[in-house]
């Protein structure tokens, strides 16, 4: 009797696996990506969670594809705790960001930062640089002494951000903005040194910039 | 900023307006000009003597445009409507498809409830039709596929959405800082409260990607309080905001959204001006508001700011607003950016197959595409809300990203679109910002009471602060014959 009913229940599978084999096999393969991606969520705590919240723009892990809006990830925490003081208190503008930031408690704005310092920086492969920009580019990171506080292959350290590999749109953005004195930093070497760049340089540096390996041999 | 606007930015000013006052000899005073609208035929404006208009209406969204409808059906003529972009709509969008059809950049449906807009739509004679929904929605994530019937719905636990219905009863649309429970609900996010009602693993990708679409940020970031004000707007019934058939999602305009904004803008002439960003308001204060814009000083008696809070940040105010008002536009949240696009194929070719054109991505790029064809499916249109940064900025990139993506939820004919169209509202331009409010915890007990109250002659309308579907297209038209009312109800009175 039960060897008759194993047997039935082979037929019926078999049968079914004809009929909608296609369908099994990616349902089957959907309740895997939902186990995969709970299990990897819920290594960094339970449903739902504050950074939940800034995936939209800054993407999965902090890694953007998008040249406008920043990768967070592999960010130093110390600078991603400064910006998200500065957002909320009004010294550092961005219309998006602004409000959020100050919607932030403490805890949370730690947890953030830590957060994204973690996760591990990739590079930009969604970005095609111009090659003589980016060779013009280069020479000026040289000669701007970029790495003395972004570190040695500008991935960032302290309160200086990573550089390397973040979006082009993005980099061009914040070197017009210190240029023209809507964004400072404290100790006013950002504003100085954009100061001296022309549009062009700028455009070269974020070419330079953006394409930068992150895990440099 | 100078302070006083140069006297050459006067002189033009008065041209202007000494243009604008026409023909038909200023009528002088205060007051309204009240003379029956026809009698006038085409709109002309008229500014008394002194140059002073009665009212100026800042943003050409459909809350601006419906204010100045209402100005003008009531007999006046003595206003204007600033707009920033050279363009109408704020908010609303036609991309241009070509071959006269369209498919919606920004707001674009319309449902059960929502009485001011479709009553407006039937006024200015432009129909309506349902979206398309019949068939099996596709569900993919990483290698998986799941083709489901879900009936026109997002297939919601509506277990839950009946317990947020419930809840909903307490929360006032208009002012939900005047719940009887605000305390106790406005301390919570949407995901501390779901955290709460043992949502299974596979549940909250759904909820992550409602909550984004109808809220503007996941449930971590969504203040409950706000989030059952939206609910108590669609009837307390959950399934009117965040479904589809019978719901907010359920139906369209034939010609787009747009084109509620361009046959209001028709009718108003030269009393509309475009490209004229509002940079100053000054004197907001004082019997008469001016108006420091690119095209010069405009003087008014009532001004009607008809544009999103976080807009307000970019005005000046002189003096400074009252600190209320102040901080509530600091606070406004404006992290919602959305980015939707629209893939264009010769024919719905998915519908044969009986599938309805939606797809939902688990954890993935696209967070719903669905079926936006025109009414008689005369070509097919994928439109979609994607994850901003997880698709290349670049659109040709984006459209090869979507279109391989629709060729495993719809099938290989995805992959020939013959257009693909981009709106990224964050990036396009700076006069949006933002589509919806993502109102955290807290911010209404904190805020709320400095919502709506008028600082001197400056009447604040725009979607955001309508008593009933506030952040809708609906509630933008509710606050533009709001503010109009005020207007005319605060000049008779002076
Ligand atoms: C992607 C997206 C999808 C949406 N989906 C839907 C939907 O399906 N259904 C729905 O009901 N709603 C939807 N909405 C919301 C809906 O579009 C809005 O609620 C509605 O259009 C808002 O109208 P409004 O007039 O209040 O504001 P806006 O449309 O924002 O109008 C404000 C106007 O003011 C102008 N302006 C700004 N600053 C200045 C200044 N300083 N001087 C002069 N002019 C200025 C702007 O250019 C704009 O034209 C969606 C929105 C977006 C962006």
């Amino acid at each position: 009797m039960k060897k008759k009913l194993l047997l039935v229940t082979g037929v019926v599978l078999v049968v079914l696996l004809a009929l909608f084999g296609r369908d099994l096999l990616g349902l089957y393969r959907l309740q895997d990506y939902l186990d995969t991606t709970t299990q990897a969520y819920e290594a960094e705590g339970p449903w739902p969670q504050t950074a939940d919240a800034c995936l939209a723009c800054h993407g999965k892990q902090g890694s953007s594809l998008h040249q406008r809006y920043p990768s967070l990830a592999g960010q130093p925490a110390d600078y991603l705790k400064t910006q998200l003081h500065t957002f909320a208190s009004g010294q550092r503008m961005n219309p998006n960001m602004q409000p959020l930031a100050m919607s932030l408690t403490e805890k949370q704005i730690f947890e953030l930062s830590d957060y994204y310092a973690r996760q591990p920086a990739l590079d930009n492969h969604g970005f095609d640089p111009d090659p003589a920009l980016r060779a013009q580019g280069g020479k000026l990171a040289a000669a701007g002494a970029c790495m003395a506080c972004h570190g040695e292959h500008l991935l960032g350290q302290g309160p200086f951000p990573r550089l390397a590999g973040q979006g082009a749109d993005y980099l061009l953005a914040q070197l017009d903005a210190f240029a023209e004195g809507r964004r400072t930093d404290p100790s006013g070497s950002m504003q100085a040194i954009s100061a001296t760049l022309s549009p062009a340089d700028r455009k070269a540096l974020a070419h330079y910039l953006a394409s930068l390996a992150t895990a440099p041999k | 900023m100078a302070e006083k606007p140069p006297s050459n930015s006067f002189d033009l000013k008065r041209r202007q307006l000494l243009k604008f006052a026409g023909a038909t000899a200023a009528v002088g005073g205060l007051g309204l000009h009240a003379l029956p609208a026809s009698a006038e035929g085409t709109a002309r404006v008229r500014d008394s003597d002194d140059g002073v208009l009665d009212v100026a209406i800042i943003g050409a969204g459909m809350a601006g445009l419906t204010a100045a409808r209402d100005l003008h059906n009531a007999g006046c003529q003595s206003f204007v409507v600033l707009e920033a972009r050279n363009r109408v709509g704020g908010r609303v969008l036609n991309h241009d498809l070509g071959g006269g059809q369209i498919s919606e950049a920004g707001g674009q449906w319309i449902g059960p409830g929502q009485t001011a807009v479709a009553d407006l739509a039937r006024e200015l004679q432009i129909d309506t039709f349902p979206t398309y929904y019949q068939g099996k929605t596709v569900v993919l994530g990483g290698e998986g596929r799941l083709e489901v019937d879900l009936h026109g719905t997002f297939g919601t636990d509506e277990r839950i959405g009946a317990k947020l219905s419930e809840l909903s009863k307490v929360v006032p649309s208009g002012a939900p800082w005047t719940s009887s429970r605000v305390a106790e609900l406005d301390k919570l996010s949407v995901g501390e409260w779901l955290a709460r009602q043992g949502i299974k693993p596979e549940d909250r990708s759904g909820w992550d990607t409602s909550l984004t679409l109808t809220g503007g940020v996941p449930p971590a970031r969504m203040g409950l309080l706000h989030f059952l004000s939206m609910i108590n707007s669609a009837s307390c019934d959950y399934m009117k905001l965040d479904s589809i058939k019978d719901s907010a999602q359920g139906t369209r305009f034939v010609g787009g959204s747009q084109l509620l904004c361009t046959r209001m803008a028709e009718a108003l002439g030269d009393k509309l001006r475009l490209a004229c960003p509002v940079r100053e308001i000054a004197d907001w204060d004082r019997e008469v508001v001016r108006l420091v814009t690119d095209q010069g000083e405009v003087r008014a008696r009532r001004v009607i700011v008809a544009i999103h809070p976080a807009l307000c940040n970019q005005v000046r105010f002189q003096p400074a607003l009252p600190e209320g008002r102040a901080a509530l536009q600091r606070a406004w949240p404006a992290h919602s950016p959305a980015r939707k696009t629209a893939m264009v194929y010769k024919r719905p070719f998915w519908r044969d197959k009986g599938l309805n054109g939606h797809t939902v991505e688990v954890k993935g790029q696209v967070l719903w595409a669905w079926d936006n064809s025109p009414p008689n499916g005369e070509i097919g249109v994928i439109n979609a809300f994607i994850v901003n940064a997880m698709v290349p900025s670049e659109p040709a990139a984006a459209q090869r990203v979507l279109a391989q993506i629709y060729a495993r939820s719809l099938g290989d004919e995805a992959l020939n679109p013959i257009g693909y169209h981009d709106h990224d509202w964050g990036q396009a331009d700076p006069w949006s910002i933002t589509c919806v409010s993502a109102i955290p915890p807290g911010f209404w007990s904190q805020h709320g009471e400095s919502l709506r109250p008028a600082c001197g002659n400056l009447i604040w309308s725009g979607t955001e602060t309508a008593e009933i579907w506030a952040g809708y297209m609906d509630g933008a038209v509710r606050s533009g014959h709001q503010g109009a009312l005020q207007a005319l109800a605060s000049l008779r009175q002076a």
